[in-house]
């Protein structure tokens, strides 16, 4: 009924079907097998990777947007992660400062408080606050509230929100009120806990 | 108004609050799972193609339902654990699947249907399997409460491991000691389990002694030897496993045992003179034996003369070991086919042997794919002890991917004459249900372990 090609066709296409079911497992968790992508930060490099990004292809933006707000070391990969970046309506800090993204903040340091000085890596996950033990920090205070605030990642830039909380969430000193992108070295004050996210 | 406003407020953060966790791993898994159960389709379809040329629907049906147990596993799991691995589900699934497909294979050579087919007895035990890791996920919430039975569990795997050395209950089978049974069938092996119960006994108690172990002692040799007292457990899990060689006659699962306790020693204390210690006694244990004791004399002369024809005819001889070599020659690069291939020249090939058996069928390339499945399995366990943050999650998880490591390493290692050929299964591929039960319940104990670890707080502020 069936013939030996057939037969030599299926046995192939079922060796070829059983690999690509293990390279797509791989490919899933290569983060956690090669850890994360690792991004060259020199400024020569930027420029000289940025143009033909530009130009060779039409849909990165160009990098000249970009360039002039961030005028220190731009990721030379993510052109248009920074880009957006711009794009985004919220409130940019004033500070001249670079924004944490997730190629330049590399992790969080509890600057004062009970655990000063207390560090973790920071991933790709979002970093939620509060009184809650199912927080990423748990902070247990008299200021915290059950979900205090939360850091997560929008367009590969760490953004601090507040959760409603009835004491606040503080960025440098101003009550967050929106969603705010974070500056690297600009401390976040929950309570009595302040903390950075540093590169 | 103050108070409608805030209401207003809470009301548009709590959807924020809700979505918190997006399901991106189940969804994940969902998709591999499919993928996983559609190559367990097209392997039964294969082999019923090249063993009989035609397609029957009989064995698709059951192994469709198995597919939906398997489901049903991944959605309790989007209820609770929703952020547990998600790899670790559909590699069992594909593993356990190739198992059956083999073993249908072999069924067909030897025109064993109905009851009597070990394919479609392996497909209840697979769904019994997966029922118990159900269970386990389910009632085991967080991996911590096993910690508050360490001694119990040490006791269970004490008690497992005696059952077969009751008179009546015990049953023996090519000469090892290690089933029990009720009646002519349901038959089982406790050992199975307790490497599941041994491996928690051995977390809880590692936590609660390791510094005493680690800290003191004379320094010898450039390293830290044990003092007397501490060198207590080490001797008597030797001892014990020694007692199993002989008692029990099962020299894989001395070598299994004895394995899971040393590399929880050496990931608990980072000595490596424990270590260096335990394997010298092993290895001076399993001399003496193979000197002394008939049965292990007779593997490893099967082992280093395999090809000496006084040997390969003698009764209990390399005839089997041989027999498998010339199938994995048989198989070549690319295998002869599933279905097309004669695994069932070789005896036991769906147990002990599956290992030889796919070899044949899928040669080379499908071998190395299924060993890629359990190394990716494997450094998925690894991957969640070194993420945990208690000590005794870390542990749990190390050990008990360690043991289907080990496993796979003494089998595969006996099949392919790397090292003396000893009686252990083939994690989630070979025919036997106490095996597959117990390699279910190591990924769902992995599977809960894996959500804990993602849900623990980085940090903890307490003032």
């Amino acid at each position: 009924m069936t013939s030996e090609l057939t037969l030599l066709v299926l046995r192939l296409g079922f060796l070829l079907l059983l690999w690509l079911f293990v390279f797509a497992i791989v490919y899933a968790l290569r983060s956690d097998l090669f850890g994360q992508r690792v991004r060259k930060l020199q400024p020569t490099d930027a420029v000289a990777t940025a143009p033909p990004a530009g130009n060779g292809h039409s849909s990165p933006p160009k990098p000249s947007a970009a360039a002039p707000v961030f005028a220190s070391p731009a990721p030379a990969g993510p052109v248009s992660a920074s880009a957006a970046a711009v794009a985004e309506p919220v409130l940019t800090p004033a500070f001249g400062r670079d924004v944490a993204s997730a190629q330049t903040a590399h992790r969080l340091v509890i600057t004062s408080g009970a655990k000063a000085g207390a560090e973790f890596p920071l991933g790709r996950d979002e970093i939620t606050i509060g009184r809650s033990s199912d927080s990423a920090i748990v902070i247990r205070d008299d200021y915290t509230s059950t979900h205090h605030a939360r850091l997560m990642l929008w367009n590969d830039q760490w953004m601090l929100q507040d959760l409603d909380s009835t004491n606040g969430t503080f960025l440098d000193g101003a009550r967050v009120t929106v969603p705010t992108p974070v500056p690297l070295n600009a401390t976040v004050k929950i309570g009595s806990t302040t903390f950075e996210l540093r590169r | 108004m103050p108070a409608v406003s805030r209401s207003s407020a809470q009301t548009a953060s709590n959807p924020v609050r809700r979505i918190r966790i997006p399901q991106k791993f189940r969804n994940l898994e969902l998709l591999l799972l499919i993928a996983a159960c559609a190559i367990n389709a097209i392997a039964i379809v294969l082999v019923q193609l090249g063993a009989l040329g035609h397609i029957d629907t009989t064995l698709i049906v059951l192994g469709a339902g198995l597919s939906l147990l398997v489901f049903g596993m991944h959605v309790a799991m989007r209820f609770v654990a929703r952020d547990a691995d998600p790899f670790i589900l559909p590699i069992a699934t594909v593993l356990n699947g190739i198992g059956i497909a083999m073993i249908y294979r072999i069924d067909l050579a030897y025109g064993d249907v109905g009851w009597a087919s070990a394919a479609v007895r392996q497909i209840v035990w697979s769904a019994m399997a997966i029922i118990a890791a159900i269970v386990v996920i389910i009632v085991i919430r967080n991996h911590r409460v096993l910690f508050r039975y360490t001694y119990v569990a040490g006791f269970i795997a004490l008690a497992l491991l005696l059952l077969p050395l009751v008179p009546g209950l015990g049953r023996e089978v090519n000469g090892a000691r290690v089933w029990i049974g009720i009646g002519e069938f349901a038959t089982f092996q406790p050992g199975e389990i307790a490497k599941i119960a041994l491996a928690v006994f051995f977390a809880g108690y590692l936590v609660r002694n390791r510094d005493s172990l680690s800290m003191v002692g004379t320094k010898f040799l450039g390293m830290r030897m044990p003092r007397m007292r501490d060198l207590g457990p080490l001797l008597v899990v030797w001892a014990f496993s020694m007692a199993v060689i002989v008692f029990q006659r099962d020299l894989g699962t001395a070598l299994l045992y004895f394995g899971l306790f040393m590399v929880m020693l050496y990931v608990a204390t980072g000595r490596l003179s424990w270590v260096l210690l335990g394997f010298s006694l092993f290895l001076g244990g399993a001399l003496v034996a193979s000197q002394t004791l008939d049965y292990v004399n007779g593997r490893f002369t099967n082992w280093l003369d395999a090809f000496n024809p006084a040997i390969y005819d003698a009764p209990g001889g390399s005839y089997q070991l041989v027999q498998g070599i010339f199938g994995l020659a048989n198989g070549g690069l690319l295998g002869t086919g599933l279905g097309q291939g004669r695994p069932d020249l070789t005896p036991v090939p769906q147990s002990d042997y599956i290992i030889a058996s796919l070899g044949e069928e899928l040669g080379l390339a499908g071998l190395f794919a299924i060993f890629a499945l359990y190394l990716l399995f494997i450094a998925r366990g690894f991957r969640i002890g070194f993420a945990g943050q208690d000590d005794f999650g870390k542990l749990l998880g190390v050990g008990l991917a360690f043991v289907v490591a080990l496993q796979c390493f003494i089998v595969i290692g006996g099949v392919t004459r790397v090292i003396p050929l000893t009686g252990l299964t083939t994690p989630f591929l070979a025919a036997g249900g106490s095996s597959l039960v117990a390699n279910w319940i190591v990924a769902a104990l992995l599977l809960r372990l894996s959500d804990t670890v993602r849900n623990q707080p980085r940090l903890v502020v307490n003032e």
